[in-house]
């Protein structure tokens, strides 16, 4: 199981990143930008999303400031640091890499072997 | 950057705690609010909102628990918990606690006394600049391969020397002997005459004023009569004055200006000698230079001995006296010499000190088994509630660990003083510049060691009793629940403590009846109100012997006719009981005249004049002793002591016979001056008894007595025979001395001979094993009797039930204590029969390491009694408890 599990943990960093990149964002936004951009296909554990931001905060990738969300609630907000913009590129940037590279393996046919 | 972050949320997160919690608490509530919100708009009431939000994110609790996991902090929570939980434990059970913590401190305050002891002896004892480097020029004599011998080399040499490739930096000294003038008496005072570049090489900060500096050895200045004061001496002799810098001090009739005083830790040279005072070296002062030399980093022993070897032989051919005739550079560091006389002590002493917190260990571990079985209950509640066995094995743990570090934290306060024990039993056997100070690689070695013990204690018993019987141990009532595997264990720790601590024992009865021999040894002359004055004679080039003989017979008159002296005699060398030191060795061959020379017909030689057997109480067994006549002569005559007189005339025939002493020749060297036929034969006139004259511990060697004005070197000394303590009268002495010849200097020290009996090296010695293995010993003995003691009383309240029918059945009282007992009494059996195995197999190892020791069967049946008493009162005590249980209150209480 760790295996799927780093793996689910990195995917689930990376799009916490990508979310609070277009804006600063408290935790609920998060979620719903998530689901927001992955066009409602992807839903987060509420029991995973939290360890995830208190660790990329912890990492130093997000800083964090309480704020008022738009409904006049206090609310902690999320937003990248320039090393969490940084880490998130390289991430981005392999991840493009792997899933062009798994493609074109998936794609091949017997004939081209 | 990110490594830095991390640190810095870790240790926000650790300290400010409550902080944090309440953060995250207000973040998670506001995300549910928000939620809440989005959920009314969808049409929900608000308190159906809120409800639903909550229900959907679960409980906040499990959600703080995920984020400290997630970030790492999950681990110190517990173990803090841990921590609270064995603390709160501990103080439940103040004696169990005491008994446990007062186990190690015992056991790992001896361990780093003992290791801070061979940290400053042997690990770090000198306070010089890259002291590991630093190395005596010693070299091998092939003709006395035993002890290294020291070259000395001239300044020219001195000079090309300096050059060597393996060489960092020489430090070149010559000691000598000055005395001070001006004032009343003179005084004899050690002066070390040191090169320019010693404050660098040395790299010791004065303690007042300057050290010495190159400027100060400049040829032909005026600036160079400075001088710098030893510690010690500035002490005694100026009572630690802090004005002194700047006062004068004249020595041999030249005016030294103090410039400075060194720090306590520099003895410099105390491998050689004291010195009192440092004096800029120049060449009219000392002739030739000792090199200290400091070898280049990574330089090897070996490397550095194949350059020097070149060095040397081309120095020997430019003068031959200064270097044994067939010799090899064998150049050794400065703490060679401690380590070759202390290391076998101190080995032998850390090893047997490690048992102690072995012991101390199997102590932890007995009170531990006996009380784990009354935590069974506990802890299968625990595991019944859902613990892990690795959540309860660390819980147990922690609790282990924190006994260990109470007790290293008292163990290591006394090791402070305990490590300053040895030092004063055994003065003069570590260097003087050692300083035993609790530093950081000491520390390190308790807390390494306390957490070796808390692992080892523990982990046994925590693997066996973390593994409950659920199902078993709930149905079971609390007390009943004793099973054999545990028993086994007890018993096996029980009776590996008895039989350490009957090594230990074992080895302190050799220790005690080694020293007692040697207390109460046959000395063979009495030391009583005898003291022996050493006096440094001028230097005689002419070799006027009927002079030199006038003038000793001179002082040996006026000091005999000081009020309180009951009379004087002159022996040259050698201070009873240890042997007449003469360059080669304390015997040499000797001949006796018409018959073979025999394989080791060797003798101690005494250069004495005749009263010498007086002074001693020495009983003349036959024939006389020489006359004055026949001493001022000094050839044609001897005596014998009897243990030479039985080996080769047995029948009591010796006097009359002729014998002969190559070795007291005419040596031809500048010092010494020998009667015409020193080495001829001599006649026997004489047999006087025996007398220790090889160290206490050895028997009596042959010894032949010649008159001292047969052979002559620059020192002589007076044996006083005095009517009240002899140091007493030493002032008049020295005044009558002095007014024999206001120039003669006496040395500082002096010998008083029942003194010199407690600073024999196998005294010493002998008396630092006894009292530290009669320490341990007890310590260990006091451990296993607590450790027996508690079995016993565990059983008894574990049994009371058991013990309680019985009694009710009509078993006798004596029959209840004999149960009770008997599980112990197996168990400290099987300890000492295996001690005693142990201790016989060791025997031989022991008599190596300690050969002063007597390993005799009465001593190991006396130490085995010792404890087969004791542990038997450890049993009783509290068994009595069993034999007054009321049956009907136990039988009641279940």
């Amino acid at each position: 199981m760790p295996d799927q599990l780093d793996l689910m943990q990195g995917t689930l960093d990376m799009l916490i990143l990508k979310a609070v990149s277009l804006g600063p964002l408290h935790g609920y936004g998060v979620l719903l930008r998530i689901q927001q951009i992955s066009g409602e296909q992807l839903a987060i554990q509420q029991g995973s999303l939290y360890p995830a931001l208190f660790r990329l905060e912890h990492q130093g990738l997000l800083a964090t400031e309480w704020g008022e969300s738009d409904n006049k609630r206090k609310a902690k907000f999320y937003r990248l640091t320039p090393a969490g913009r940084r880490q998130f590129r390289a991430e981005a940037h392999r991840w493009n890499c792997m899933t062009t590279l798994m493609a074109g393996i998936l794609s091949t046919t017997p004939e081209e072997v | 950057m990110p490594i830095l972050a991390r640190l810095r949320s870790f240790t926000n997160s650790f300290l400010h705690r409550t902080q944090r919690e309440s953060e995250i608490a207000a973040e998670l509530r506001s995300h549910i609010q928000l939620r809440a919100d989005d959920l009314e708009r969808s049409g929900l009431s608000p308190t159906e909102a809120l409800r639903l939000a909550r229900i959907e994110f679960g409980g906040i609790e499990t959600h703080k628990v995920n984020i400290r996991a997630s970030l790492g902090l999950r681990l110190l929570d517990e173990l803090r918990a841990d921590l609270r939980y064995a603390t709160r434990m501990l103080r439940r059970s103040p004696g169990f606690t005491a008994v446990a913590i007062a186990s190690l401190a015992l056991g790992i305050g001896s361990t780093t006394a003992m290791f801070s002891l061979i940290y400053a002896v042997i690990l770090h004892p000198f306070p010089y600049a890259g002291a590991d480097r630093i190395v005596n020029p010693s070299v091998t004599d092939e003709a006395h391969p035993q002890v290294p011998t020291w070259f000395a080399l001239t300044p020219a040499q001195f000079d090309i020397f300096r050059h060597a490739k393996a060489i960092d930096s020489v430090l070149g000294f010559e000691l000598g002997g000055l005395q001070t003038t001006g004032g009343n008496l003179p005084e004899d005072v050690r002066a070390a005459y040191i090169t320019g570049n010693a404050s660098t090489f040395l790299g010791v900060p004065a303690l007042l004023g300057r050290e010495l500096l190159p400027s100060d050895s400049a040829q032909g200045s005026n600036q160079s009569n400075v001088i710098v004061l030893n510690y010690d001496y500035w002490r005694s002799k100026y009572d630690g004055d802090a004005k002194i810098i700047g006062k004068t001090l004249q020595l041999n009739h030249i005016d030294y200006t103090i410039v400075g005083v060194m720090p306590r830790r520099f003895t410099f040279t105390e491998t050689v000698g004291l010195a009192d005072v440092y004096i800029p070296w120049t060449a009219a002062r000392a002739p030739g230079l000792l090199p200290w030399i400091k070898l280049k980093p990574g330089v090897t022993l070996a490397a550095a001995n194949a350059e020097f070897q070149s060095y040397l032989d081309q120095f020997k051919k430019e003068t031959p006296k200064h270097f044994p005739a067939n010799f090899h550079v064998n150049v050794q560091p400065i703490v060679a010499p401690y380590v070759h006389r202390t290391g076998p002590i101190l080995t032998l002493l850390f090893i047997s000190v490690l048992l102690l917190p072995i012991v101390g260990c199997a102590n932890c571990s007995v009170l531990l088994l006996a009380r784990g079985e009354a935590r069974q209950h506990e802890l299968a509640i625990r595991s019944a509630i859902g613990a892990s066995r690795n959540r309860i094995i660390r819980q147990l743990l922690v609790e282990s660990l924190t006994i260990s570090f109470a007790g290293a934290f008292l163990g290591a306060i006394a090791a402070y003083w305990l490590a300053k024990l040895p030092l004063q039993l055994m003065p003069g056997t570590f260097p003087l510049e050692a300083a035993i100070t609790v530093n950081l690689p000491i520390l390190a070695f308790a807390i390494a060691l306390a957490l070796a013990t808390g692992l080892l204690f523990r982990l046994a018993p925590a693997l066996r009793i973390s593994r409950p019987n659920v199902s078993q141990i709930m149905q079971a009532s609390v007390a009943d629940h004793s099973n054999s595997t545990s028993k086994r264990g007890l018993n096996l720790l029980i009776a590996g403590q008895v039989a350490l601590t009957l090594v230990l024992l074992g080895a302190a009865g050799a220790a005690i009846a080694g020293f007692l021999k040697i207390t109460v040894v046959h000395l063979g002359y009495d030391p009583h109100d005898v003291m022996a004055i050493g006096i440094p004679l001028k230097r005689d080039t002419t070799k006027n012997r009927p002079a030199r003989t006038a003038y000793i017979n001179q002082l040996r008159e006026r000091v005999a006719a000081v009020p309180g002296v009951v009379s004087v005699a002159v022996s040259a060398k050698g201070i009873p009981p240890s042997p007449p030191f003469n360059g080669a060795g304390s015997q040499a061959p000797f001949d006796i005249f018409g018959a073979q020379q025999q394989p080791q017909q060797l003798a101690a030689t005494l250069l004495i004049s005749p009263e010498y057997f007086a002074i001693l109480r020495i009983p003349l067994l036959a024939g006389r002793v020489w006359d004055q006549a026949e001493n001022r002569h000094g050839d044609f005559v001897a005596v014998i002591n009897r243990t030479l007189a039985q080996r080769y005339w047995p029948k009591g025939d010796a006097v009359g016979h002729q014998l002969r002493v190559p070795s007291l020749k005419d040596d031809g060297q500048s010092l010494s001056v020998a009667s015409p036929q020193s080495g001829e034969w001599r006649q026997i006139i004489g047999v006087v008894a025996d007398s220790k004259n090889d160290g206490l511990e050895k028997r009596v060697a042959p010894e032949i007595y010649v008159p001292y004005t047969t052979f002559m070197w620059d020192r002589t000394q007076l044996f006083v025979r005095t009517a009240a303590p002899p140091l007493a009268s030493l002032h008049a002495i020295r005044s009558a001395l002095a007014s024999a010849n206001p120039d003669q200097r006496t040395e500082t020290d002096v010998a008083v001979l029942d003194d010199v009996l407690q600073y024999q090296p196998v005294w010493t010695q002998q008396r630092l094993f006894s009292i530290l293995f009669s320490f341990f010993a007890c310590l260990a003995l006091i451990l296993s009797l607590v450790g027996i003691a508690s079995t016993v009383s565990f059983a008894v309240s574990r049994r009371s039930n058991e013990l309680g029918i019985r009694m009710a059945l009509g078993a006798e009282r004596s029959h209840i204590v004999w149960i009770v007992v008997k599980t112990a009494f197996v168990a400290v059996a099987a300890g000492v029969t295996s001690g005693l195995l142990i201790n016989l197999t060791l025997q031989k190892a022991l008599h190596h390491w300690m050969p002063a020791s007597v390993t005799a069967p009465w001593i190991l049946a006396a130490v085995t009694l010792l404890l087969l008493v004791s542990a038997a009162f450890a049993c009783l005590l509290p068994a009595r408890r069993a034999a007054n249980i009321d049956p009907i209150q136990t039988l009641r209480a279940q």
